[in-house]
């Protein structure tokens, strides 16, 4: 057999994992284990009685093996406000994860090389409000499917909700995600519960499970009620900077309300929730964190007298930030004409000038960040009358796409700010510049490209989305995560 | 002729030369049940399924009876329940019934929308009898149907609907269907039970005085306090609501002309409605009742696959 042959069988074997660990893989881990199982090596050994011949394949596989850490992204665009680097094209080497050279050509012999001409580079995304449903709900979504859809949408860090069962909050819940995700591709943290099994009646053990790596808090899909508990909840995590994370909605308006309450749920027959809802919610706990002086972050906020709210604040000195949910810049309340389950959402779709106004939000910076809002659901909990659907949409694969389509005028960096900067800013995490020295963590993208979801294509176990088959505009080309590089088809 | 919807999900989907095909209709059917034998081979061999997820009186026998009276053979289904508190979903229990070969559905539902959402995922026809708080179009169509009994043309009458106008589908249906027929609506009751974008949406009058009302329609239709739909306060008493804006004789002597009372029934006497005026010579709600027969066999003789 030819040497060359050899060698990549030999390296292929090498990727198979063939010993049975009690604690399983995940797939994307098995293609880029770093070293051959000792076992292989020593079967090797055995076996080769040719020195030389074995000597040749060790050569092979090293060459091999040195060319995977090193990558080399060719010809990128650097999207980073702030950056010597922004808007420049440049050749990136990363070598076992770290970024080793940023330089407008590299010629490296022993590097995978990816042409990635066109296309833009960010700092890593950051999704804070995904629903894994694991543990207890793994019939809609698993760590391990929601990562894969978190990775196909170009975020490379992820928060997932505490609405589980059993609710994360405790220590242990936070430990079973931040342990599971050890084997993730991505990295992933859970929000921490506000209130025990977020009832919204007593205070959780945030000090506890921020020790043990929540990334906020939050009470998820369940606003936050009780003003009282509000407060005392910001001023508790001020101890150790903590965010606080409401979903503004009061319940006791239009309680029975299944869309917007406006022109459009009055001509459909349907009970509508009136803005105010979430507006008086909005208001009441900027006063609440100035009163504390504490971090608030709103995410999805739908109303535009809301961000307006949300604006004066922040003018005012106010650490309140918030996040909008790419669905209610794309849809509005005249598209649940036919009654689509699949747009039933919470905080619903607002009228077409409330989109319209949310959009400018974005783009003028009073909106941090975008948010996917994730929420996969079963089949066969959408296909059903309107009233009993469940709320919520899977949003992870289009999130960014759905940006881009609803504005394409955006800037790359000011893409990069809404998907990464801002929320890495906002809750402390590790930074993720793109500078040489500095551990890669990426997201590559490309404004230009066209992007249609496919059913087959969703890497979320559930898919309850209304963007399938929807012509979208921008595509995540791949992520750059955890030492490996993962590229969408 | 055909209707331009293959399903008749509410009165919003039809034009105006569809709903005057639907009185017509209707008007021949109603010479039909004049004669002494009632009943016409239209719909023989056409098997139809009258599915009330919802308490229903005289529109379940209203259709019932246009089905028998047009030869069809009828099913019934009847739950208190929604589908989902028994178990089994909608689409499961509909798709089971069609199994059995059925050709068309009436469908009563809790939930707005439940005909449309029925209508994406089955091959049969569904006339919606009453979807939450959406759409009545067969109630609508009997109501317009008595109305021009008594009045010429609906161009330009005006007619007031009061009540409950937020938790009815009637009220719906009515306005959708006065707009498109070019007359005059004012909807009166309670602001709590008026939608707050009524106006916007529908270009109609608003008033919450019951006697400014009266006084400007030709025709009053009365609708009924839906107690069942209000899952939370929204007036204080039913003496109260009566007081307020319950329909009493003196209110209608003190009119300088008369008018026509119209009540989709059940009545709650003594609340929305005073049994003298209920009983007395403005009311029209027999007829009404009779109307919908009518009605209904128009619906479905012009859906009925059979029809060219």
């Amino acid at each position: 057999m030819p040497v060359k042959i050899t060698g990549i069988v030999f390296y292929i074997l090498c990727r198979v994992d063939w010993i049975r660990t009690s604690d399983p893989l995940h797939p994307m881990q098995v293609r880029y284990r770093a070293a051959p199982p000792p076992v292989i090596m020593h079967y090797l050994h055995k076996r080769v009685a040719n020195v030389k011949a074995f000597t040749k394949i060790q050569y092979i596989f090293a060459k091999f093996y040195f060319s995977l850490m090193n990558i080399l992204l060719k010809q990128v665009t650097i999207a980073e406000q702030g950056s010597p680097y922004n808007g420049s094209v440049k050749d990136i080497l990363i070598t076992n994860g770290i970024i080793q050279q940023i330089e407008d050509v590299i010629d490296e012999p022993n590097a995978t090389v990816y042409h990635l001409e066109g296309n833009c580079v960010s700092p890593g995304w950051v999704d804070i409000f995904t629903h894994c449903c694991d543990p207890g709900l793994e019939f809609k979504e698993t760590l391990s499917t929601a990562v894969d859809a978190a990775a196909a949408g170009g975020y490379t860090h992820i928060f997932t909700l505490p609405n589980t069962n059993p609710v994360v909050h405790n220590k242990s819940q936070v430990e079973y995600i931040t342990q599971k995700a050890n084997n993730l591709p991505i990295h992933v943290q859970p929000l921490g519960a506000v209130t025990k099994n977020c009832e919204g009646k007593e205070l959780a053990e945030m000090y506890d499970m921020y020790a043990s790596g929540a990334a906020a808090f939050s009470d998820g899909i369940n606003a936050l009620q009780s003003a009282g508990l509000m407060v005392k909840a910001l001023q508790y995590v001020k101890a150790f900077n903590g965010v606080i994370i409401q979903l503004p909605v009061d319940k006791s308006i239009g309680q029975f309300g299944l869309m917007h309450e406006g022109i459009v749920s009055t001509r459909l027959g349907l009970p509508g929730i009136p803005a105010m809802a979430e507006e008086i919610i909005v208001a009441r706990d900027i006063k609440l964190a100035r009163y504390a002086d504490s971090k608030l972050h709103f995410s999805g906020v739908s109303s535009p007298k809301s961000l307006e709210y949300i604006k004066r604040a922040k003018e005012a000195g106010l650490q309140v930030t918030c996040s909008v949910t790419p669905y209610h810049l794309f849809f509005c309340d005249e598209d649940l004409a036919g009654y689509d389950t699949n747009l039933k959402v919470s905080p619903p779709l607002r009228s077409r000038t409330d989109m319209l106004a949310l959009r400018e939000f974005v783009l003028d910076g009073t909106v941090d960040c975008i948010a996917s809002h994730h929420l996969p659901h079963e089949w066969d909990s959408k296909i059903c009358e309107f009233e009993y659907a469940k709320y919520g949409i899977t949003g992870l694969q289009t999130a960014y796409s759905a940006l881009q389509t609803v504005l394409p005028g955006i800037t790359p960096e000011r893409i990069a700010n809404l998907f990464s900067v801002n929320a890495r800013t906002i809750f402390s995490l590790p930074n993720a510049t793109i500078s040489q020295g500095q551990k890669a963590e990426l997201t590559i993208f490309n404004q230009q490209a066209g992007f249609v979801l496919n059913k087959e294509d969703i890497k979320s176990k559930s898919i309850n989305t209304p963007f399938i088959g929807a012509d979208l505009s921008g595509k995540v080309i791949g992520i750059y995560a955890k030492g490996n590089l993962v590229l969408n088809k | 002729m055909k209707l331009t919807t293959p399903h008749l999900l509410g009165i919003k989907d039809l034009t105006k030369e569809d709903i005057e095909l639907l009185l017509s209709t209707a008007k021949q059917f109603k010479e039909v049940l004049q004669r002494p034998v009632k009943k016409v081979p239209s719909l023989r061999d056409i098997t139809i399924v009258n599915l009330f997820f919802e308490n229903s009186t005289r529109t379940r026998m209203s259709f019932e009876l246009a089905e028998k009276r047009l030869g069809a053979d009828s099913l019934n289904f009847t739950s208190s329940a929604s589908s989902v508190a028994k178990g089994e979903t909608l689409l499961d229990t509909v798709n089971n019934i069609l199994s059995m070969k059925v050709d068309m559905v009436v469908l009563r539902h809790s939930a707005s929308g439940a005909p449309h959402f029925l209508a994406k995922h089955i091959p049969a026809a569904i006339v919606n009898a009453g979807d939450g708080i959406n759409e009545h179009p067969t109630q609508a169509l009997l109501d317009a149907f008595s109305m021009l009994e008594k009045k010429e043309t609906l161009e330009g009458l005006k007619v007031a609907i009061i009540g409950d106008i937020m938790h009815s589908r009637v009220a719906l249906s009515n306005i959708y269907l006065l707009n498109k027929m070019g007359a005059e609506v004012m909807v009166a009751g309670p602001p709590t039970l008026i939608p707050k974008h009524i106006v916007e949406a529908f270009g109609i009058r608003v008033t919450y005085n019951v006697n400014e009302a009266l006084q400007w329609c030709d025709v009053a239709n009365v609708l009924r306090i839906q107690l069942e739909r209000q899952n939370q306060p929204l007036f204080s008493s039913l003496r109260e609501y009566n007081l307020a804006y319950g329909i009493k004789r003196s209110m209608l002597e003190k009119l300088n002309k008369e008018i026509v009372i119209m009540h989709p029934g059940p009545i709650n006497r003594g609340v929305e409605l005073d049994s003298d005026v209920a009983d007395g010579p403005h009311s029209i709600i027999l007829n009404q009742v009779e109307n919908g027969v009518a009605v209904r066999m128009a619906a479905l003789y012009l859906l009925s696959p059979r029809t060219p």
